[in-house]
């Protein structure tokens, strides 16, 4: 008997779990495959503002950024946190600048430092930048993590903590009794506890059917590449203005390729040296390949934005999941429908930044009763 | 001596690290590689891989045909950049 099973051990399940087992929970987590073997482990380490919606995304991500600031510590093991690296997007033209410079608008009312630049200006702080743009958003302090050592980060601080881990344990149905939710069924037993948390990332639809929930999360495939390591290249993580153009304004895109790749730049540099560059958000369910089609897209932008990548080498394409919401926000709460199943899922593009605000949340939801910062626009029950 | 043996020359991850990473829940040359960075440098496993195979089916008992190889994926070799589309833009 446990108080709480997590289910997936990815980076938003971990958070919850070292959260719930600093607070004393008895805490069970049931991975699938292993940390970091879905999205934390393929994705880049964005930890920024500007891609934000404005509004409440935006506020929960402060909250989160914030916590940035001291988890290193917390958590006693090298995140590669890199504090106020800064977050860029290169403008291409007008349109883009229009569009752009109204949201950093909105974006500012929350109190961010997100500004509109010139194209000497943004040479000037990245100097391998393309001079030919038009201008470009700047964030002088967003920040970026390795999402790998993040996920495991997490695990490792949980399970100091007393949480157990379960790799390669599926769940394949649910407890429920009187309509209440009161363990889990996997591939090898039944597990009871009081609360059942669904972490499972682009997953967590396929998890809700078992239970009976129509949740609406979707995977969306993110083509990335990694380069060979390079010396000292570029300080911000930055992406095209595309980026938040298509997550902000996709009616304003007219390329059908863009559209249907979801491509849009997204490149920064690892502590290692490599050279990570992305990124598309296709549907495609859970097929995971590399085409040619995102590969060429993706490299044509890179080189546009930094042409002395065009002498670098990519030593390995590969791709991630991004857990879709219909309206871009993760689900994260108790779930009326289903007494004792908790969501903590859907985080699409932001999951890593998301991921210390999401498990402080939800243990404070489970061990209090509330969080202690109203996230009702979060609600798991707008959609169910 | 046999514990700082270097496995992954691209990363200099040596056996003993493989070994905790395995202690640490690592069943598959995968978990291993994420855990440690084995795996990830320019060769991209090729030296190595066989080798972190041999040693999770060693520590986790399992039989070195079942512990499954990394996944494969593009490029076979290092590629430049400039290969796609030159200096077309999009």
């Amino acid at each position: 008997m446990y108080d709480v099973i997590v289910v997936g051990g990815g980076i938003i399940g971990s958070s919850v779990a070292w959260q719930l087992a600093k607070r004393q929970k008895k805490v069970l987590v049931l991975e699938r495959r292993d940390s970091a073997s879905g999205s934390a482990g393929a994705t880049d380490g964005v930890v920024g503002y500007h891609t934000k919606k404005p509004g409440v995304q935006l506020d929960l991500a402060i909250q989160s950024i914030n916590m940035f600031k001291t988890l290193e510590q917390e958590l006693g093991v090298d995140i590669e946190f890199e504090d106020a690296c800064g977050g860029m997007q290169p403008v291409e033209n007008e349109e883009q600048w229009d569009i752009l410079s109204a949201i950093v608008d909105e974006q500012r009312k929350s109190g961010v430092d997100i500004r509109m630049i010139s194209a000497e200006e943004a040479c000037a702080l990245e100097p391998n930048l393309n001079p030919d743009i038009y201008g470009a958003l700047y964030c002088p302090l967003s920040c970026g993590v390795n999402p790998i050592k993040l996920t495991f980060a997490f695990r490792s601080a949980a399970v100091l903590n007393g949480a157990e881990y379960r790799n390669n344990t599926e769940v394949t149905g649910f407890i429920i009794e009187n309509g209440v939710c009161k363990g889990v069924v996997t591939n090898k037993e039944e597990i009871r506890a009081d609360y059942v948390v669904n972490a499972c990332g682009s997953w967590a639809g396929e998890l809700g059917k078992l239970a009976g929930l129509d949740i609406p999360i979707k995977p969306r495939k993110g083509q990335l590449a990694i380069t060979e390591p390079v010396g000292p290249f570029m300080k911000n993580m930055m992406q095209c203005a595309l980026y938040n153009v298509i997550k902000f304004r996709p009616e304003t895109i007219k390329d059908q390729t863009i559209l249907k790749l979801g491509a849009s730049m997204s490149i920064g540099q690892t502590r290692d040296g490599g050279i990570e560059i992305g990124a598309t958000r296709e549907f495609v369910g859970f097929e995971d390949e590399n085409t040619f089609e995102a590969i060429d897209t993706m490299m044509k932008r890179a080189a546009r934005f930094f042409p002395a990548l065009k002498d670098v080498s990519v030593i390995r394409y590969f791709s991630g999941f991004r857990p879709y919401t219909p309206d871009g926000l993760p689900m994260l709460g108790k779930v009326d429908a289903l007494s004792g199943f908790v969501m903590a899922a859907g985080h699409e593009g932001d999951g890593i930044a998301m991921s210390p605000i999401t498990g402080k949340l939800i243990a404070e939801i489970i061990v209090d009763g509330a969080p202690s910062y109203n996230i009702d626009s979060f609600s798991p029950n707008r959609f169910l | 001596m046999a514990e700082e043996l270097i496995i992954c020359r691209c990363q200099e991850v040596t056996q003993e690290e493989i070994v905790q990473a395995i202690a640490d829940g690592a069943a598959s040359v995968d978990g291993v590689k994420r855990r440690t960075r084995a795996c990830m440098g320019l060769c991209q496993g090729k030296t190595c891989g066989r080798l972190v195979q041999g040693i999770v089916a060693r520590e986790t008992g399992q039989n070195p045909a079942d512990v499954l190889p990394q996944k494969n994926r593009m490029p076979a070799r290092p590629v430049k950049i400039g290969a796609f589309g030159g200096d077309e833009d999009v």
